[in-house]
């Protein structure tokens, strides 16, 4: 058990100290940048709105939460402090809501979403990996190709081609938003099912950008796991074909959890786009909204959120990862 | 004449490459192993020795294939059965094997005993867990492992530890024949010395009753087996006693492999030491002639003319050369 | 390295992969040899012309030679072009609800439909359950149906420059013809224009260019930083591991996406040529190549050619260059492909969010993309302006994939038959 301390140990201070990194990339890297972030916000701003006492207002508040007369450590300070009253000022796009409630309107919509359906990818695209690695000939040889055009494919672009045909053509389920346009979020039956026809076609896309990747990786890591070793013995001494090969599946699917974690990061960014291009009400599309509204608050902080939510993501999973795979206590006892 | 356990005649198999070719590594190989005895089977790396261990259980997936020969297992045929009846009767059951690579021989994530419970009950599937646990901690006990090895891991294993496991694990089903592949190559030395010492015990135990033992260390076979066959490019060049083999070898190969050692084990000290310059023949193209006529001291002409067949001199003892045995002493004897 | 070479080009799949890759390569460098158009000039007025041959109206009445070809069919295809299936259907569906017995419709004999629509249609009538919606629609159908079965030609009319009145200047019969190679002015869009009226096909070409520009300098970028890191970090082991590895895993876990949109925000619109959003992608999408490096460098540094190398006193970088890059370098094609297509993709992807290269000196497969998001051309079923578009990047990326493939198959034994 001591093993196991250890390793958590080690994992949740990395994890505090990657969300600081985090927080502080967040922080310092707008500030990097050739020119003083407020003009450049201040000169977006006056494009963006007529209305004079918003503006007057954004700005006063950038200016404070940008403090850009304070030293920078002060700076960073008051911003560690507003964030953790979960104040990321206002808006500037959609003055005078706040940021934190622009987030907090669309968060869900993303969590509800992408989290489902990169996991269900992940299942079905591990399940077609191994079956293309055992089946090998024919199965493999429609399989492969097909998941390598997938996995190739950008994210928007299947998002597209489902759109195209699911949605335009096929008129299977609507195109965009998260919930008929005609009415207002409540309990009725006919708002969740509204919910839920609108939920299809992003979903599916998002699983399918999903499966690609993963049905390759599993592949290689079966076949890998089909020539080891411990395949060749336990052949040899009789077992069951099909005790091996859930072996095989077994340890080539550990990894992959792993695979997963590392890759989260660029998963939700991919999912991301299934979000913009369906018009979900997610952080997607908030993060679509901010750019083109030249919403800096809104950008800066969705992509903070994005990235604690993926931070999570990762550590849940190399938790269960070690709780799983015996090599990890193992490793750590050594 | 006592029983015989594992008899083999003219096996031929063969591996097909990713561009269809067919390497014919192990080449009409013929072979008797009889209750109480156990053969050695030596060669360099790549001489087929390590396919003749896999060719022997008589079960076969890519890339090896079967090409002709028969198997006989305690007097049953197993050539003609169908693959899967001889993964049940034959394999782990009445022929079993270690494999060279004990390291990786184990399923990583998988208790020892729950490797154990899938290879009894491939076999025998109306054994319990509780009777199979009681089973392996006996079997375990006996050869002196700790039971407690039962519940852990591979990967908690040491590598010693983990080629005993595997060991124990191989002869769980008391099978007739082991066929234990370089138990010890990857192994520091005082492992070694105990993994050959447990592989001698399973037969005075009567845990198996006929072994066959493969290295690349000829003279490590004086002190495990009681015959030796010498492999050379997928055939036998040579048979006996090892006794005859090690102190009178009678084909070029085995003299050279005697004298290729680096280190001599006790008793054989006087062997002079020299390596054997070349390398063995491809056998996607095997030569037409003596297939160690390129690396052979002696070679003649007619060596390269014509295929040499093993010359049987009685009571077991065989070699595979167009030389006549008395010229090849005699030559030994004049180079000292 | 011959030898290399030619096994490489002997795998199916990396032979596919290149001349699929080599294609594309030669269209843009070929193309603008033929085509000379500026690839943003904007050659119609109007947005989203479909694909196809434009003949010039004007030059086809006053300046070529006109024939006439006598064609049964030619009546009954312009009934067709006007009044589709669906329309047919749409005014069975009134004359029924107005009250005429279905058996008297037959909806394939144009004359008796037309007939009976013009004696019962009536722009004014209430149909119960009929939105205003479908109203408007039956009233321009209506009016696209008026002359439909006329027989005679169409007069051209000019006005005359002395005596400033209207004068018939010409027939045209509906059996004339002319010749498309007598006209002196067609122009051939092959993809129709964009939504500022620029040619699809020159603006296409054009943007693979750059992209393919943006994907190679992003490539590059992200394969030296994630081989340099990679290599010290595997080699050199101890603190310089443990923190390009922290370095590395923070960058992995961050969404290289979230950083890249950060940065390129940051930039500015102004500030962001092609060559600036190729460096924000190179410089947040190492991580990987560097981890992947660091893999094959720890299984190279105790191998005896490298201990060799170390007794004889050669200094780190010498080690570095020649006992161990050579026997990466295959390794570290591969992931330069891999992060080319993928800096494509980031590019398109960035492009979508509004934060691709500024829009008014080059196209990019991302911006093209991103217009025809913005102007809603999948929901409206303008194919032309998108469908190429992601054509290509699936083409590019999945040839670099396809080689990507090859390569490893010959490297990497484990994954042959």
């Amino acid at each position: 058990m001591k093993a196991y301390r250890n390793y958590y140990l080690k994992k949740i201070v990395w994890f505090v100290i990657t969300l600081q990194c985090a927080f502080i990339l967040n922080f310092i890297l707008p500030r990097m940048m050739p020119g003083d972030p407020v003009a450049g916000i201040v000169a977006r701003m006056a494009q963006g709105m007529s209305n004079a006492t918003g503006v007057q207002a954004v700005y006063e508040q950038y200016t404070e939460l940008f403090g850009t007369d304070k030293p920078m450590l002060e700076q960073f300070i008051i911003y560690v402090r507003n964030v953790f009253h979960g104040d990321f000022g206002y808006s500037i796009s959609q003055y005078p809501r706040t940021v934190a409630d622009v987030i907090k309107s669309s968060i869900w919509w993303t969590v509800a979403l992408q989290f489902p359906a990169i996991i269900v990818g992940w299942i079905l695209g591990n399940t077609l990996g191994a079956l293309s690695a055992y089946l090998r000939k024919g199965f493999d040889n429609v399989l492969l190709p097909i998941s390598i055009f997938f996995s190739n494919l950008p994210a928007f672009a299947m998002a597209i081609i489902l759109l195209v045909i699911f949605g335009v053509s096929l008129k299977w389920a609507p195109t965009s938003g998260g919930y008929g346009f005609d009415m207002i979020p409540n309990n009725s039956w006919e708002f969740v099912w509204s919910v839920i026809v609108h939920y299809q076609l992003p979903f599916w896309a998002i699983v399918l950008i999903t499966i690609g990747g993963q049905a390759i990786g599993m592949r290689s890591m079966a076949i890998y796991e089909l020539n080891a070793d411990y395949v060749k013995y336990a052949r040899f001494l009789g077992v069951k074909d099909r005790k091996i090969i859930m072996y095989v599946f077994r340890n080539a699917m550990l990894p992959q959890i792993t695979g997963l974690a590392q890759s989260i990061g660029t998963m939700v960014g991919g999912a991301l786009f299934a979000e913009i291009i369906f018009s979900y009400p997610g952080l997607g599309s908030t993060i679509l909204t901010a750019v083109r509204g030249g919403d800096y608050p809104l950008i800066s902080a969705t992509t903070l959120i994005i990235t604690i939510m993926s931070l999570v993501a990762f550590f849940v999973l190399e938790i269960l990862y070690g709780l799983i795979d015996p090599r990890i206590k193992a490793a750590q006892s050594e | 004449m006592s029983r015989v356990l594992l008899e083999v005649n003219e096996l031929t198999t063969n591996y097909i490459t990713r561009f269809r070719e067919n390497v014919y590594a192990v080449d009409h190989v013929s072979l008797k192993v009889e209750e109480g005895r156990s053969l050695g089977i030596a060669g360099e790396s790549g001489c087929g020795k390590s396919t003749l261990a896999l060719s022997l259980m008589g079960y076969y997936f890519a890339p090896l294939h079967y090409s002709g020969g028969e198997i006989i297992v305690d007097g049953q045929n197993i050539t003609g059965m169908a693959p899967d009846d001889v993964r049940k009767t034959i394999l782990g059951n009445e022929i079993s094997y270690i494999p060279q690579a004990a390291m990786n021989a184990l399923n990583p994530t998988q208790k020892v005993i729950h490797f154990i419970e899938d290879v009894i009950q491939a076999h025998h599937p109306e054994t319990t867990k509780k009777e199979i646990y009681e089973l392996a901690s006996e079997r375990f006990e006996l050869l002196g492992l700790s039971p407690k090895v039962l519940q852990k891991y591979s990967v908690e294993l040491s590598g010693g530890m983990k080629q005993r496991t595997v060991i124990a694990t191989s002869v769980i089903l008391s099978p007739k024949v082991l066929i234990a592949d370089e138990p010890s190559s990857a192994l520091d030395v005082t492992s070694q010395k105990m993994v050959i010492k447990m592989v001698m015990d399973l037969m005075e135990k009567g845990i198996i009753k006929a072994l066959i033992f493969i290295t690349h260390e000829l003279p490590l076979l004086y002190h495990v087996t009681d015959d030796i066959m010498v492999m050379y490019a997928g055939q036998i060049v040579e048979k006996g006693t090892v006794d005859e083999v090690i102190f009178d070898p009678i084909h070029p190969y085995s003299k050279a492999l005697m004298g290729s050692i680096i280190v001599p084990e006790a008793g054989l000290r006087d062997v002079k030491l020299t390596a054997i310059p070349g390398t063995p023949p491809n056998l996607k193209k095997p030569p037409s002639g003596c297939r160690f006529a390129d690396r052979c001291k002696f070679v003649m002409p007619e060596c390269r003319a014509v295929s040499v067949n093993l010359r049987d001199i009685g009571e077991g003892r065989a070699y595979r050369c167009i030389i006549p045995e008395e010229d090849l002493r005699k030559a030994y004897k004049n180079e000292g | 390295m011959k030898h290399i070479i030619g096994q490489v080009f002997r795998s199916g799949k990396f032979l596919v992969g290149f001349v699929m890759f080599m294609a594309i390569v030669l269209t843009v460098v070929i193309y603008p040899l033929f085509i000379k158009d500026e690839p943003l000039d904007i050659v119609s007025r109007g947005t989203f012309l479909p694909p196809g041959i434009y003949v010039n109206v004007y030059d086809s009445i006053e300046f070529s030679p006109r024939y006439t070809l006598i064609l049964d069919e030619a009546a009954a295809r312009r009934i067709a072009s006007k009044l589709s299936h669906e329309d047919r259907l749409a005014m069975q569906e009134w004359l029924v609800a107005m009250g005429v017995p279905p058996n008297k419709i037959d909806i394939e004999d144009t004359a008796n439909l037309l007939e009976l629509w013009e004696n019962t249609f009536d722009p004014t009538a209430r149909i119960p359950g009929m939105t205003n919606a479908d109203r408007n629609y039956y009233i321009r159908l209506n009016s696209a149906l008026d002359g439909l079965l006329a027989t005679e030609g169409a007069t051209v009319a000019a006005v005359n420059s002395e005596t400033g009145v209207l004068e018939e200047k010409d027939v045209i019969d509906q059996t004339d013809y002319v010749n498309v190679g007598e006209v002196p002015n067609i122009r051939l869009l092959p993809l129709g224009t964009d939504n500022f009226g620029r040619d699809v096909l020159t603006e296409l070409v054009k943007a693979t260019g750059v992209s393919l520009t943006i994907g190679f300098v992003a490539g590059i970028i992200a394969t030296s930083i994630g081989l340099v890191f990679g290599l010290l970090s595997g080699y050199l082991g101890g603190f310089v591991d443990d923190l390009i590895g922290f370095l590395n895993n923070l960058f992995t876990v961050i969404p290289p996406l979230m950083l890249a949109i950060l940065i390129a925000f940051s930039i500015g619109q102004d500030q962001r040529g092609a060559y600036t959003v190729a460096v924000v992608i190179g410089v947040t999408s190492w991580p990987w190549t560097s981890r992947a490096v660091r893999a094959q460098v720890i299984s190279l540094r105790n191998r005896d050619h490298v201990n060799l190398s170390k007794l004889s006193g050669h200094s780190i970088a010498y080690i570095l260059l020649t006992d161990i890059l050579p026997y990466i370098a295959s390794y570290v094609v591969m992931a330069l492909i891999l992060q080319i297509s993928q800096g494509i993709l980031t590019e398109a992807g960035l492009s979508i969010l509004g934060l691709g290269p500024r829009t008014t000196d080059v196209p990019t497969l991302g911006l093209m993309m991103s217009w025809a998001m913005i102007y809603q051309a999948p929901i409206m079923g303008i194919w032309w302006a998108y469908f190429p578009v992601i054509v290509v990047i699936a083409v590019i990326s999945f040839s670099m994939n396809l080689m990507n493939t090859g390569l490893d198959r010959v490297f990497n034994p484990a994954l042959r038959e």
